[in-house]
């Protein structure tokens, strides 16, 4: 756990930073595995899975009306097995979906969304039965009140059901991008820098295509002494900085 | 060591796990579950070998990409490893069998409390409207009260049904629907400290008691009687069932022991789920009792009440004794 917190500590932080090391303020829940490393799950607030719920109940309006279309021509029998089918929908729409291979219902699946149990192991028969049929707590007093309150004070977003079956809605993990940095020639730095110190220069690397280049140039000149260029500004002691980093990544050429 | 080197070292084995969980994936969809193909222990090596580099990755705080790819390559393998099976026909037996009778027999006490909970309610309500009719009124309108007392008129096509529900087929939907709702409320209550439960149970029972009640006292007794006595058998014990199981939970709650509040609850809402499973077997068979056989208007009532006592002794012995000896 420590080496990990610590990992992540630098990565955040900027160079070496004076202040003590402060609590992260983000609600990553994390997995231990028998291998002792720890998984991080991210879980998925209240927003996105109210739009996954909107998106579900679209399909599941959409499906009720396509199948009574059909209910209706055949009658009695037809109505009867229509009236079963609004049942199946209402109650295991969530289960069978979570059950398949997907591990999350349409809704869920195109907000990237996933149902996994609390260790992160793929949902089970009987804790996805239970959060789904627990639902009607949640559902009280009227829309999800419980759900929506529960899910606004918990720091891991658990509605009622998934407290009591021990699963998390957590965001898929996305891929992260190779540091595009073939075009910056490799500088060694100019003074010894510690591990964390490293992982800050590289971290920055890593995000300078989305930063703006003014920004860019800001975030590096905190980090100029690194190059040797404390105190100074531009473009130029910028690609100096994302030289180091090269360097730091183990390019030498 | 540099984080390039380090990654230009292992992207070999990385890229192997990769393919071979891809593989994996690939094969077991819905039904298949062929992995013979497949190097398991290949796969598991690399897995611990892919759990080293992750840790080795943050502990040198290597750059963003490098832990992430190890932490997705770990995350999936370490879900295809672990991942537990409960699908399947012998485990469907194991639990009709076994499970859910056993689970049934250890938690007696709150069937106990809940059986309770739902019949006391239904007497008290009910002989306090068969001495004063009216108080039907204070339950439902005063159309639905009309409407009660002419579906179970013996001169009704059919018992238990609305004019506007025309088929045997249709009024089974409608059971199953209806049915398993108040089950699962009954369940669910069961998270607010069980109170939910206690009240679900006590409401539909006391609904059901002004029903009797009001029917007996306008002399339609012999309909109604014959044609609920049957699938009562299961309905009204799969309800009893549901709300022991939330009266589970709410005990947890209230009384987690030496576990913390939320570790017992995530214990007691796994046992409950047996119980659970069955319940909604058990309504199933309810519903379609109650579509087909007890609606049955030209069969003898004798007929009918012989075959209610052999469902009743079945479903109490089926509970109570089914299990005893397996292993």
């Amino acid at each position: 756990m420590s080496a990990r917190q610590a990992g992540r500590h630098d990565r955040r932080e900027g160079l070496s930073s004076p202040l003590a090391p402060r609590e992260i303020f983000d609600n990553v829940v994390l997995a231990e595995t028998p291998e002792g490393i720890l998984l991080e799950l991210r879980p998925a607030g209240l927003g996105a899975r109210f739009y996954a719920f909107m998106l579900d109940w679209f399909v599941r309006v959409a499906l009720i009306y396509l199948v009574g279309m059909f209910a209706a021509v055949l009658g009695g029998i037809g109505l009867g097995f229509w009236i079963i089918f609004i049942f199946a929908l209402e109650w295991f729409y969530p289960v069978l979906f979570e059950l398949s291979r997907m591990g999350a219902t349409p809704g869920k699946r195109a907000y990237g969304l996933k149902v996994v149990m609390d260790t992160g192991l793929p949902v089970t028969p009987a804790a996805s039965a239970a959060r789904n049929l627990l639902r009607v707590a949640d559902f009280l007093p009227f829309l999800y009140g419980f759900a929506i309150v529960s899910m606004l004070l918990r720091r891991d977003c658990k509605r009622l059901g998934d407290i009591a079956a021990g699963t998390l809605v957590v965001h898929e993990p996305r891929a992260t991008k190779r540091l595009a940095l073939d075009s910056v020639a490799p500088i060694p730095p100019f003074r010894p820098l510690a591990p964390e110190d490293q992982a800050a220069v590289i971290a920055l690397a890593s995000r300078a295509p989305t930063l703006t280049g003014e920004r860019l140039d800001e975030l590096a000149a905190l980090a100029a002494s690194v190059s040797g260029d404390a105190g100074r500004e531009g473009p130029d002691v910028t690609r100096r900085v994302l030289g180091v980093a090269q360097f730091l990544l183990g390019r030498r050429s | 060591m540099t984080p390039f080197s380090f990654e230009q070292l292992y992207q070999e084995e990385w890229a192997e796990l990769e393919t071979l969980l891809a593989q994996v994936v690939g094969k077991t969809g819905f039904g298949g579950s062929s992995s013979d193909a497949v190097p398991g222990a290949r796969l598991a090596a690399l897995y611990r070998r892919a759990c080293e580099h992750l840790a080795l990755a943050r502990s040198r705080s290597y750059p963003a990409y490098i832990v992430d790819r190890l932490e997705r390559l770990t995350a999936s393998a370490h879900q295809l490893i672990y991942q537990r099976r409960e699908f399947g026909i012998a485990r469907l037996k194991q639990m009709a069998l076994v499970e859910f009778p056993r689970s049934v027999r250890a938690h007696k006490h709150y069937v106990a409390v809940a059986a309770a909970t739902l019949l006391l309610p239904t007497l008290i309500i009910g002989v306090l409207v068969y001495r004063r009719p009216e108080l039907i009124l204070s339950v439902v309108s005063s159309e639905r009260a009309a409407e009660f007392q002419e579906m179970y008129s013996p001169d009704a096509d059919s018992i238990g049904r609305t004019r506007s529900a025309s088929t045997d087929w249709m009024m089974f939907g409608f059971y199953i629907r209806n049915n398993i709702s108040v089950a699962f409320q009954c369940f669910a209550g069961g998270l607010f400290a069980g109170l939910g439960s206690l009240f679900f149970l006590a409401y539909n029972g006391a609904f059901s008691g002004a029903l009797a009640g009001y029917l007996t006292e306008r002399g339609l007794s012999a309909t109604f009687y014959s044609f609920v006595v049957t699938h009562s058998a299961f309905e009204l014990t799969a309800i009893v069932l549901a709300g022991a199981a939330g009266l589970r939970i709410g005990h947890a709650l209230l009384a987690p022991g030496r576990l913390t509040c939320r570790q017992s609850l995530v214990r007691a809402t796994r046992d409950a789920m047996v119980i659970i499973y069955g319940v909604v077997g058990l309504l199933i068979v309810a519903a379609a009792i109650e579509a087909f056989w007890s609606s049955a208007i030209w069969l003898p009532h004798a007929v009918k009440y012989a075959v209610a006592a052999a469902c009743w002794a079945s479903v109490l012995c089926y509970l109570s004794l089914q299990g005893r000896h397996a292993g």
